[in-house]
């Protein structure tokens, strides 16, 4: 039952080593995949590393938008200028996924791709109306990530397809950003709630536009359009924030787990909108 | 498959199963068990080594990722019978109890001052949180590591 | 560091640190003997139910697969544990009790045949009815979970004093409440791992991760039917204990394996899944109290009642409830005590020994009660304790005088003249938008050694080399706390060496004599004690042949110095290598046996408890204070600073001393804050680390500890017991610091964010 182990460097090299091991496994940085692999939730009978096929690294800006290889790495998102200047709200949800070690390992095709509800990097890229380019050896299309997640662990994708980038449109200026996280501890943690938000406030304090998505309170981003349309045109005010957080707790639909259970997710899904407050504070992108 | 990589400053060439674990491969077929296991699955850190001088996880990790790459296992980090400094800093500061994360932990704190030669307290921590340790508290690997970086970051 | 002749008294580097950091220790898992096997243990099934047929021959066809044995293949008695319940079989026979109960032992080539073996072992079961609860398991009709006892009580205790029920009657304030503590998992980083082989001559050796390798050769010899002359058992540096490796895990496992190998060695070393599944837990508990004050404010009574889950085996579960009842009266006096506690099987995980041994959660409790009466009296928590704490010479509540030592009142004097309690009402008023802050203190005490029984001895074993060298025979398994190094600290000490000139052998039943166990906060005080003496003697013996190599020179002429004995009026120097010449080898080893003392006979102690440890006769102390804020947004807990005050006697090393203190807060502060082993109809939750949160380094602040020093007369140096009671006071301080800035008390813990939310929210119905 030996497993094969193959190591494109090129995306034709890919579609050969595809091609030959139709069961095989796409290996990005390998948290996720080699965990479940150990606790038998998945099999395979090849591993198809990602690691080398440079198309599939890097990040570059053009055409109003970032595009992200799915084989960058957390660490690499991080040490990036134009996202630390552009997305601050991907690298704030970046920041707080895993430990050092994860985050040097583990990429954000592999966050994409596992759909875990919990996801760190899902809402913000919901946020950011994120784009993904699924590619075959027959082409390739370009979806919103909101279509691309089906439910946990199930994507769209196709057996012979690949996600290979991200396309993040890079967002007006003059808009303040946020990921609140709560786990059970405070690092290495999966997130039991997550919110994050990009706001835009207008001159007169009010909020001009924003877009907020939920993680870990239903199998996939909650993303609450009535709650943002509310709170558009209306100061982020504590009274404004609580009424805000309770259309919230009713509009998510968490479940019971060994880490929390639904009622204090849905309470704190809520409540964390108060989070908000501090960003008034916080720097202008 | 036969794998070539460089570990702890030497090329070396194995012939293995390329989905075998890096930690298994560093164990069992070479020796090194200075790197640890305590959980197989990333929450610990027990089992980080460096790869291209960056900190991951060899429980995480198979043989063929690693081909090409430069490996350091703990026992790469004495050189010469002299300690590295941050091990040096983990004795003095009474880092070490049982021992078991130590090997992780120092590593995760060499590339911790790499990407930060002077981190604040708090920063360490950060740097340290994904290596658990049950013995110590904690503290006083911070003091190890504060310590080592008054004593190299300058240098740098 | 090898070039210092150590102080006691000084800080120095650990000898053990320089080996483990440059990862050339070698700990059991390190291990892979050559032609080794891999062994692993197929787990039952089910929590409770019969074996009707276990069928190994699809496992035993797997390429590879060596041996796959049964409780049939156990020549001995195959029960493990200590007196009067060697409950434990090493493999099922007729019942499994919980889900970790181990069926079958495979033994393979490689780890992927061990697994494609255990998955295919098929095992015939008819589930029995089965109880998941301490209380239910106490009603009529409760399924039992060993047929051949009467009920599901493992033990139970009681201590009287005075007349509690009518005292309380009489009191002007009472309090009464019931607290559950949570399951805790020792969650060291090496998990359960040795290997074993058989030797030419028949002996069975092992190289294991234990606490306790003297009683493991009886309790491997009995359960394998060997003499216990045949098995050697060794036990190098652990990698972590906390109480988790006090007893068999997978020793037996090991030896039975070695004895159906065809001569191979084996190894296991459990995943951290199957470590989660089998291994000891802390004892969770129920624990209601009463307690009352008089209008002084002088306590008078206790009334407490205390259950613990022991899940399905007896191991340490009879002692560990001995301890909890013992120190339910705190470090108080208190007149009238009414102590009643059930230790009660269940088809739960097995509960055992975990630093502090019941006494945590005895505390735990009590110490949370005692704010909530002081609040209800109108009187500083601080006040409170420091009017009700004993002195020396002063009655306990649940035991015999304190005849010893007893500095409790330091370590609360301490804490009420520090800035982190005396600022504490404006800080608590700063608190940020959206947080509440509040600060907590508890006060505990932990009993040192044994108990009366258990004879609580040490054999001390100190050798001249004939290099010259010292080396110390340490009884007593290092699982992290650092009593080796303590140890070549002593002697260095004793015997004017550097770490250089000395080395430390560990624990081996074939060269190391039989000295305890690894626990009950005795590593240091027991064999301490025995070594001062041995080491002494060795260092008499030196000088005695100095001075007649030097033709009968005085002692007052002769210095010992590291690696020689100088004659100060010629200036001349022997080396000891050459005074090792000149000993006879039956003088070149000096051994001690040290016995601690025990507490003399009170009246009217049922024998079973005292043969369980009560009472004891030295306790250490502390008191903690906890300043924490909560999140009212989602109800996390940060500890924001942090105090401990320890009487443990005098410091032999401030480093090693400080270590123990760090550990033990952090690791309750686990407990008190996330970390919850769950268990429902049998079946556990959290799996493995993902699912148990344990503190990372972000999770815990810096922590300031401040050692009382008082004397202890028995202890060696004056020292007395530390490592565990150092863990008792975090979960009270901290709960009592969320009691007051949460306004309500959580009853249950941990104190998970979710938790807290549910109390924060409760306040906001109420407006
Ligand atoms: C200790 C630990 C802590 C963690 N903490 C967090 C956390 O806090 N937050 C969080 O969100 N996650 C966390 N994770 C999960 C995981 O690390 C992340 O989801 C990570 O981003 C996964 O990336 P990867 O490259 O390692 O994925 P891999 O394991 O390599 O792959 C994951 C899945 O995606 C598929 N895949 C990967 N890339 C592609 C591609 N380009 N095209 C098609 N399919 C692809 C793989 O086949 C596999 O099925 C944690 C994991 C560990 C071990
Ligand atoms: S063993 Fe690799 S992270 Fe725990
Ligand atoms: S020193 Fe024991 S786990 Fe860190």
């Amino acid at each position: 039952m030996k497993k094969e182990f193959i190591l494109p460097k090129t995306l034709e090299e890919l579609w050969e080593a595809r091609a030959v091991h139709p069961r095989g496994a796409l290996l990005a940085g390998g948290t996720d995949l080699l965990v479940r692999i150990r606790a038998g939730r998945a099999d395979s009978q090849a591993l198809i590393s990602l690691d080398r096929i440079p198309d599939l690294r890097g990040i570059s800006t053009g055409d109003g938008e970032i595009f992200i290889g799915p084989a960058t790495t957390h660490q690499q998102l991080l040490d990036d200028y134009s996202v630390q200047k552009h997305l601050p709200l991907l690298r704030q949800s970046v920041e707080v996924l895993g430990s050092p070690q994860v985050r040097h390992m583990g990429t954000l095709g592999g966050n994409i791709c596992t759909a875990s509800p919990a996801g760190d990097t899902l809402p913000a890229l919901y946020v950011l109306g994120a784009r993904l380019d699924l590619r075959s050896p027959q082409g390739c299309r370009t979806v919103p990530i909101k279509e691309f997640i089906e439910g946990p662990g199930k994507t769209v994708l196709r057996k012979d397809e690949i996600l290979s980038g991200i396309r993040v449109p890079m967002p007006d200026p003059g808009f303040r950003a946020g990921y609140h996280k709560v786990g059970q501890r405070k690092a290495m943690a999966i997130a039991v709630v997550s919110m994050a938000c990009q706001v835009w406030i207008n001159d007169h304090g009010t909020v001009g536009r924003i877009r907020l998505g939920w993680g870990s309170v239903g199998p996939t981003v909650k993303t609450l359009p009535e709650v943002e349309k509310f709170l558009e045109g209306r100061p982020l005010s504590l009274e404004v924030l609580r009424e805000a957080g309770q259309m919230v707790s009713k509009g998510v639909t968490p479940i019971d787990d060994v880490r929390a259970g639904a009622a204090y997710r849905r309470l704190v899904a809520g409540r964390i909108l108060l989070r908000l407050l501090d960003l008034l504070r916080k720097e202008v992108f | 498959m036969k794998i070539h990589f460089r570990l702890n400053g030497s090329d070396i060439a194995i012939e293995t199963d390329p989905c075998r674990r890096v930690v298994d491969i560093l164990r069992e077929d070479l020796g090194l068990t200075g790197t640890k296991e305590s959980c197989g699955s990333g929450e610990c850190g027990a089992c980080t080594i460096l790869v291209d001088g960056e900190s991951r996880l060899s429980c995480l990790m198979v043989a063929g990722q690693i081909s090409g790459r430069k490996i350091t296992t703990i026992e790469g980090l004495v050189s010469q019978g002299e300690m590295h400094p941050v091990q040096k800093a983990f004795v003095d500061h009474g880092a070490v109890q049982c021992g078991f994360c130590t090997p992780g932990m120092v590593l995760a704190a060499v590339d911790l001052l790499r990407r930060n030669p002077h981190p604040g307290r708090q920063e360490i921590r950060r740097g340290l949180s994904g290596n658990i340790c049950r013995c110590t508290g904690y503290q006083k690997i911070v003091d190890a590591v504060e310590a080592a970086s008054r004593d190299t970051g300058d240098k740098e | 560091m090898e070039n210092q002749i150590p102080v006691i008294g000084r800080s120095q580097p650990r000898f053990d640190a320089k080996a483990k950091v440059s990862g050339t220790e070698r700990y059991a898992a390190d291990y892979y003997p050559p032609g080794m096997l891999w062994g692993a243990v197929k787990y039952s099934d089910h929590a409770h139910a019969r074996l009707k047929k276990v069928d190994t021959s699809g496992a035993k066809e797997v390429p590879g697969v060596v041996a796959v044995l049964t409780c049939e293949d156990v020549a001995g008695a195959n029960r493990v544990g200590i007196p009067p319940r060697p409950d434990q079989p090493v493999l099922a026979d007729e019942k499994v009790r919980h889900r970790g109960d181990p069926v079958a032992l495979v033994l393979a080539e490689s780890k992927e045949a061990l697994a494609a073996a255990l998955d295919l072992i098929s095992i015939d079961y008819e589930v029995l009815p089965a109880v998941f609860d301490s209380q239910e398991a106490l009603m009529p009709g409760a399924p039992l979970v060993h047929s051949e006892n009467e009920n599901n009580i493992l033990h139970k205790g009681k201590i009287l004093k005075g007349s509690a029920k009518e005292a309380l009657k009489e009191c002007a304030a009472v309090v009464e409440a019931t607290f559950r503590l949570p399951r805790q998992e020792h969650a060291y980083l090496e998990t359960e791992a040795g290997v074993a082989w058989v030797e030419e001559d028949g002996t069975l050796v092992m190289i294991v991760s234990t606490q306790t390798p003297h009683r493991d050769r009886m309790e491997v010899a009995h359960a394998l039917g060997l003499p216990p002359g045949r098995v050697r058992i060794m036990a190098p540096y652990l990698g972590g204990g906390f109480g988790g490796k006090d007893g068999i895990s997978v020793q037996c496992f090991l030896g039975l394996g070695a004895l159906h190998s065809g001569g191979r060695p084996v190894k296991i070393w459990n995943s951290r899944e199957d470590s989660f599944l089998s291994s000891t837990k802390r004892h969770p508990a129920t624990v209601t109290i009463k307690l009352g004050c008089g209008a002084d404010g002088a306590l008078q009574a206790l009334c407490c009642r205390l259950f613990l889950d022991t899940g399905a085996y007896a191991s340490l579960g009879g002692p560990v409830l001995t301890l909890a009842l013992e120190h339910a009266g705190g470090v108080y006096r208190i007149p009238h005590v009414d102590i009643e506690g059930y230790c009660v099987y269940t088809n739960n995980p097995v509960s055992g020994a975990f630093r502090g041994f019941g006494a945590t959660q005895a505390l735990a409790a009590l110490e949370q009660a005692v704010d909530m009466l002081a609040v209800k009296a109108g009187l500083d928590p601080l006040v409170f304790r420091l009017k009700n704490a004993l002195r020396r010479g002063e009655e306990s509540a649940c035991g015999p005088l304190r005849t010893y030592s007893t500095g409790i009142a330091s370590c609360l004097k301490t804490i009420m003249d520090h800035p982190l309690w005396l600022e504490v009402r404006s800080w608590e008023k700063d608190a940020p938008p959206f947080k509440r802050r509040g600060v907590g203190v508890a006060a505990v005490l932990q009993g040192v050694g044994y108990g009366p029984v258990v004879p609580d001895y040490a054999n001390a074993k100190i050798e001249l080399l004939e290099d010259g060298r010292i080396r110390v025979y340490s009884g007593v398994t290092d699982m992290g706390q650092g009593n080796a190094s303590t140890y070549l600290q002593i002697a260095g000490d004793i015997l004017s060496q550097r770490f250089g000139d000395m080395e430390a052998v560990q624990p081996d039943t074939a060269r190391t004599l039989p000295s305890g166990s690894s626990s009950a906060s005795r590593t240091t005080f027991t064999y301490g004690n025995a070594l001062i003496k041995a080491a002494g003697l060795l260092r008499e013996r030196i000088l005695q042949r100095a001075s007649l190599m030097l033709m009968g020179a005085a002692y007052t002429e002769l210095a010992l110095l590291p690696g020689r004995v100088r004659h100060i009026p010629s200036g001349r120097d022997l080396p000891l290598g050459l005074i090792a010449s000149m000993l006879d080898s039956s003088e070149k080893v000096c051994v001690y046996s040290y016995v601690a003392p025990v507490a003399r006979d009170i009246a009217g102690i049922d024998e079973n408890f005292r043969n369980m440890g009560y009472p004891h006769l030295i306790f250490s102390y502390g008191a903690h204070l906890a300043r924490i804020e909560i999140d009212e947004i989602t109800g996390e807990v940060t500890v924001k600073s942090y105090l401990a005050c320890t009487d443990a006697g005098r410091v032999l090393n401030p480093q090693a001393y400080e270590q123990q203190v760090h550990g033990g807060i952090v690791q309750s502060l686990g407990y008190t804050l996330f970390e919850d082993f769950q268990v429902q109809k049998g079946e556990i939750l959290t799996t493995g680390l993902a699912t148990y949160i344990l503190p990372t380094a972000v999770d815990v602040p810096d922590l300031l500890s401040i050692a009382v020093q008082e004397e202890e007369e028995n202890g060696p140096y004056g020292m007395k017991g530390l490592g565990e009671v150092c863990a008792n006071a975090t979960f009270p301080a901290v709960a009592n610091a969320a009691a007051r800035a949460a306004g309500r008390r959580i009853f249950e813990g941990p104190l998970t964010a979710e938790r807290i939310l549910e109390v924060l929210a409760e306040e906001h119905k109420g407006e």
